[in-house]
């Protein structure tokens, strides 16, 4: 009766919180992948104006994290959309955020600098394009849903569930009827 | 311990396709373009008449009104203070020199002198305010590198936006910008001064077109309006100057 009940839970929790989240976020992270593969130099530019490498010592570190975040993003955004990796996706989307808000800190700390956040590329979204503390906020905003996915996982919608991560230890959403039926 | 190879064969692939992405599309460069200083040798634009040669013929104005030359004196009938005598006027005088304005509340920039805002220290390689204020009475093209908001806003006038992002992200647009100006022309390029990148972004875009006169404002936008310089805030398509 109680892993009817837990199981019941878990189908609320999936299709009110996990997928919604999960899509989402993925897709703000699709959305500023997008805008910044098809920039990589303006990108590039937007790293280095940061000034948490040395353009003239370290621009060859400034070129590959051009080239090889969007596409971080974008793996990371599509695994989390369609609830493969969902753990893994969500962490590493974590990870970033919290490297992003760290950078984005630096800058405004530093008064002598002016960067562009180019978090979106080209585009805007919630901020304005210069660093300021909103893009701190709304990466910390995005920054829960990313954590909570990382603890409650997809949800019973998502392709982990079907995709061999059921027997994933890790996975605090999963519980096993120790008579043999799954709950 | 799964998620965390997980979480590495995400990087490592988009490390991968990232590299891939270098070998067929081409690498990026990181240089730094080359800029000119100084205000000699402008090349400006022909159909823009420099300031100190604007004075309009007597064919071309229109009549002045006779009162605009010689307006009537009107004496102000309510007095500074809000009322009609006098006294109070000279009262309201005394009591501000008895009571001094403190010194942390003085606009210390508008004692600072308008030599000391042309002159102002800038990064080495660009443009004092003064010597962009110079260039900009010559007639040379000055291209805005903030973004579109703080451009509608207000900029210098007659320039020209052009983020270096258009060129990844909307060539039409900035090539239409670019094709309004002759690559032996004398280019400023502005943002907002100090430490902004966006000047030396756009200029690195222009050089590997042909531009060889490119120079960067070091001195800020909103240092050449506290300057009381001409600006003008008509929103625009982002088109040529």
């Amino acid at each position: 009766m109680s892993n009817q009940k837990s199981g019941a839970m878990a189908w609320v929790e999936s299709i009110l919180l996990q997928f919604p989240i999960r899509v989402a976020l993925g897709g703000v992270f699709i959305f500023a992948a997008y805008n910044k593969i098809g920039g990589v130099q303006s990108f590039a530019n937007a790293i280095k104006g940061f000034k948490i490498l040395d353009a003239e010592t370290h621009g060859h570190l400034i070129i590959s994290a051009a080239y090889t975040m969007p596409w971080v993003e974008m793996i990371a955004g599509v695994l989390l959309v369609l609830g493969l990796w969902t753990r893994a996706s969500a962490a590493v989307i974590s990870l970033m955020l919290v490297a992003f808000i760290a950078a984005l800190i630096h800058v405004i700390m530093d008064e002598t600098i002016s960067a562009d956040c180019s978090c979106f590329g080209d585009m805007q979204f919630v901020c304005e394009p210069g660093v300021s503390w909103c893009q701190v906020v709304r990466n910390g905003v995005l920054l829960i849903p990313a954590m909570y996915l990382v603890w409650r996982q997809g949800g019973k919608l998502a392709l982990d569930q079907v995709c061999g991560s059921k027997t994933d230890p890790d996975d605090p959403t999963w519980t096993v009827d120790r008579s043999g039926g799954q709950a | 311990m799964k998620s965390a190879a997980r979480v590495l064969a995400i990087v490592g692939g988009a490390f991968l396709i990232g590299t891939g992405q270098a070998v067929f599309f081409g690498p990026i460069s990181l240089k730094e373009p080359t800029t000119t200083t100084g205000t000699e040798g402008v090349k400006g634009d022909p159909n823009r008449v420099p300031k100190q040669m604007e004075s309009p013929s007597d064919a071309d104005s229109e009549p002045v009104p006779p009162e605009v030359i010689a307006p009537e004196i009107v004496e102000p009938e309510v007095r500074i203070d809000g009322t009609d005598d006098p006294m109070n006027l000279e009262s309201a005088v005394k009591e501000a020199i008895a009571d001094p304005i403190p010194d942390d509340v003085l606009p210390t920039a508008a004692f600072a002198g308008i030599d000391d805002l042309l002159d102002a220290p800038v990064p080495e390689g660009t443009l004092t305010l003064r010597e962009s204020k110079s260039l900009w009475d010559q007639g040379a093209y000055f291209i805005d590198a903030r973004h579109q908001e703080e451009f509608d806003a207000g900029h210098i006038q007659y320039a020209a936006l052009l983020l270096a992002q258009w060129f990844d992200t909307d060539p039409d647009r900035a090539f239409a910008v670019t094709d309004s100006i002759p690559t032996d022309a004398t280019i400023v390029i502005y943002c907002v001064g100090g430490e902004c990148d966006a000047s030396k972004n756009t200029a690195a875009w222009l050089e590997p077109l042909g531009y060889t006169d490119l120079r960067i404002m070091g001195a800020g936008y909103e240092h050449w309006v506290e300057a009381g310089f001409e600006t003008e805030t008509t929103p625009t398509d982002g088109g040529a100057p």
